[in-house]
């Protein structure tokens, strides 16, 4: 058997990478306290774990009969018939972890949620401010305490590392980068929480830490296993950033302006405004945030408001683009009433740029010019309108007029980015939105004298499973003056055949 | 120092000017087509200015004409620099798995509608502006030359492709773009009539797509 040639899994190129020290916090009884329940007795929460239910979290008293999450609850019931049970609430555990989360911008801006039960926060720059990692880790856990959270805290120089020191223990501190391949070495693997499959694996070929899997070649590790496994191996020890991404809690700017006067034209709006918008940029500044949607409601005596509705492709703080949109939008409304009062509402305020806690360099390249495209596309709307602009996707499949679709051009077209396979045949560069019938001069199709056929037919017969179906054979046709057409013969209809020009070559 | 200048006069990726006016900071794009290449001052359309078509109807053959450039600035303009091309009013949609077929990517088009021809004008020159469009292809029908010189000012502030189309009965008004063209279908395939490129007088280039 020819031996196949393994996939080359070359070491990452080390690039300096600014210091970091991640703080992990890991909440093992998160499931616990986010249900809204006193009971003294043993109780644990629930869930499916394909066919089984099994216990997510057990209390100190289920603990203390020898319960603990990962077990079957038909062997806890067994163990414990007294055992009371609730289901598991993931939306109230998502907001309890972004209620700590604002607990935990208090010790530093660059937080980040690690579903389902931990948080990090990145506090090399505020370790100056606290005077040293231990007296930060001493005020994390007395707040924690303080908020009778259970907790498990660690700190190490890669995010990936913090995570796994706190599910192995509470208190790893790890600083420098030169002793963290050691002390991640000892972890066990079940730290790294991969699939039960790749456990077995390890314990097949009698790996039990992090150094030993880690020892394995590169080569094998990248066959052997499953591609997160290195991936994840090498964000721990630091060969590859891993960026995260920074929570932003979801904040709204309201403020109301009433000016002296009650103002009576569009162009005296402007100054309250940018008044508003300065504001908004101030409160967005602090939090390192932006917005992606504004709405001014000017407020009449004897009429309903006003309501002027701005967007952005991606959140934004700076008052004076928004400005510029609100100049263009507000050339377009007419005023019912003079105005008493203006209240500016902001959508949710989100991490603005890459919107992850990012390395220099990952960014990726051109992020002004993705910037300045963008900038367009807001512009544009704010003027014209959100349909007014689109963009296009491509999508799989016979029938011309599907194969295609509109919808909002930059980040949401890129993503839908997968190309499906092109037809062969000749398509027009224009193509009709409805196909316009033919005439028919002695039975073959006319427009201003007779087509010549110039290639065809191509049959495309589809669509019969959404009631749309078409059977058409289509032909490319010159016109007398020239023009090169796109047509069809409709198949479907019985009777004499039909003609419809679909589209222009241009 | 003289030899080595004589060569590069010599070497044919260097245009010389022709006496022309203006000078040619921004450079020009080859149309693909080469009998209509030949006949353009620097062998293909110039960037940073106006182009003018005026067109018997929509279809005569202004994408095809266009499509070369178009996949060229598309696979220029690739993820680093994402500039858009813009279709601003056109009479039909652009088909873009037509356009796909020549490696022009769905998500660089951008379909702006503008009915009425202020807001019309106002997207182009914004577009024109942006620095963030390879190519603004732009239909329009006005006479008024105050805001066709505007629209040239604008696209002199970039280094983009900008191409107006207009109906060919717009012939004879008076228009500031730096190349306009006049395209007449034929049964044979398409004439290209320049009636405007950098002072220059009219000519007719038959059959531009043929061989």
């Amino acid at each position: 058997m020819p031996s196949v040639p393994a996939p080359a899994a070359p070491v990452p190129r080390t690039r300096p990478v600014p210091r970091q020290l991640w703080l992990a916090v890991r909440l093992p009884a998160l499931p616990l306290v986010a249900l809204p329940r006193e009971a003294s007795g043993p109780w644990a929460v629930v869930a499916d774990d394909g066919p089984r239910r099994v216990l997510v979290a057990a209390n100190a008293a289920a603990a203390r009969h020898g319960l603990a999450a990962g077990q079957a609850l038909n062997a806890a019931r067994a163990l414990v018939p007294v055992l009371e049970v609730a289901a598991r609430d993931t939306a109230a555990e998502a907001r309890h972890l972004e209620q700590l989360a604002r607990w935990a911008i208090g010790l530093t801006p660059l937080v980040s949620l690690e579903p389902p039960d931990g948080l990090l926060l990145e506090v090399q720059g505020s370790l100056r401010l606290f005077g040293g990692i231990d007296a930060l880790l001493r005020r994390a856990a007395a707040d924690l305490e303080a908020r009778r959270e259970t907790f498990a805290l660690a700190v190490a120089p890669t995010a990936r590392a913090a995570t796994w020191f706190a599910r192995a223990a509470h208190g790893t501190v790890v600083e420098s980068a030169a002793t963290l391949a050691g002390a991640l070495g000892r972890l066990p693997l079940a730290v790294a929480g991969w699939p039960a499959r790749t456990l077995e694996d390890c314990a097949r070929l009698g790996l039990a830490t992090l150094g030993e899997l880690r020892r394995l070649p590169r080569d094998g590790l990248a066959r052997r296993f499953e591609p997160g496994v290195l991936a994840a191996l090498d964000e721990a020890f630091g060969l590859v950033p891993a960026p995260r991404r920074r929570h932003v809690p979801r904040e709204r700017f309201v403020e109301r302006l009433e000016p002296e006067a009650e103002l009576e034209h569009v162009a005296a709006l402007e100054p309250c405004c940018a008044h508003l918008l300065a504001r908004l940029e101030r409160f967005l500044r602090v939090r390192d945030a932006g917005v992606a949607t504004l709405a001014f409601t000017l407020l009449h005596r004897d009429h309903p408001p006003t309501v002027v509705r701005l967007g952005r492709a991606l959140p934004a703080a700076d008052a004076a683009e928004w400005r510029g949109l609100l100049g263009e939008r507000l050339g377009h409304v007419s005023l019912p009433a003079p105005v008493r009062a203006i209240v500016l509402r902001s959508g949710a305020a989100a991490a603005v740029g890459g919107t992850t806690v990012d390395l220099p360099g990952c960014g990726g390249g051109g992020a002004a010019a993705a910037a300045g495209a963008l900038r367009l596309l807001d512009r544009l709307r704010a003027r014209l309108g959100e349909e007014a602009v689109s963009g296009f996707g491509l999508v799989a499949e016979h029938r011309p007029e599907a194969a295609f679709r509109r919808l909002a051009p930059g980040p949401a077209a890129a993503r839908a980015g997968t190309v499906p396979a092109l037809p062969a045949a000749p398509r027009p560069l224009w193509l009709l939105a409805t196909p316009e019938p033919l005439a028919l001069a002695a039975g073959r199709p006319a427009r201003g004298g007779r087509l010549a056929l110039e290639s065809g037919p191509e049959r495309i017969e589809s669509g019969w499973w959404d009631g749309l179906p078409v059977a058409r054979d289509y032909y490319v046709a010159r016109t007398a003056g020239g023009l090169r057409l796109w047509i069809y013969a409709d198949r479907a209809a019985s009777g004499p055949r039909r003609w419809f020009l679909h589209g222009l070559f241009g | 120092m003289n030899g080595s200048l004589e060569a590069l006069l010599a070497g044919a990726a260097l245009w010389r000017a022709r006496g022309e006016a203006e000078a040619d900071p921004e450079g020009h794009l080859p149309s693909g087509w080469p009998k209509l290449d030949e006949e353009l001052p620097g062998r293909g359309w110039p960037l940073g200015t106006l182009i003018e078509f005026l067109l018997p109807e929509a279809g005569a053959g202004e994408l095809t004409l266009l499509r070369p450039a178009l996949a060229a600035l598309a696979a220029e303009s690739a993820d680093a620099t994402r500039r858009w091309l813009a279709w601003i009013a056109p009479p039909h949609a652009p088909y873009a798995p037509a356009l796909a077929q020549s490696g022009i990517r769905a998500d660089r088009l951008l379909l702006i509608s503008a009915e009425r021809t202020p807001d019309r004008l106002w997207a182009i020159e914004q577009a024109l502006r942006s620095g963030s469009c390879a190519a603004v292809l732009a239909w329009l029908d006005t006479a008024d030359d105050r805001w066709l010189r505007r629209l040239k000012l604008a696209a002199e502030t970039g280094r983009t492709l900008a191409v107006l189309l207009r109906p060919a009965r717009r012939r004879a008004a008076a228009s500031p773009a730096s190349l306009r063209l006049l395209l007449e279908p034929t049964p044979a395939g398409l004439d290209v009539v320049v009636l405007k490129s950098r002072g220059r007088g009219p000519l007719r280039v038959r059959d531009v797509l043929g061989p």
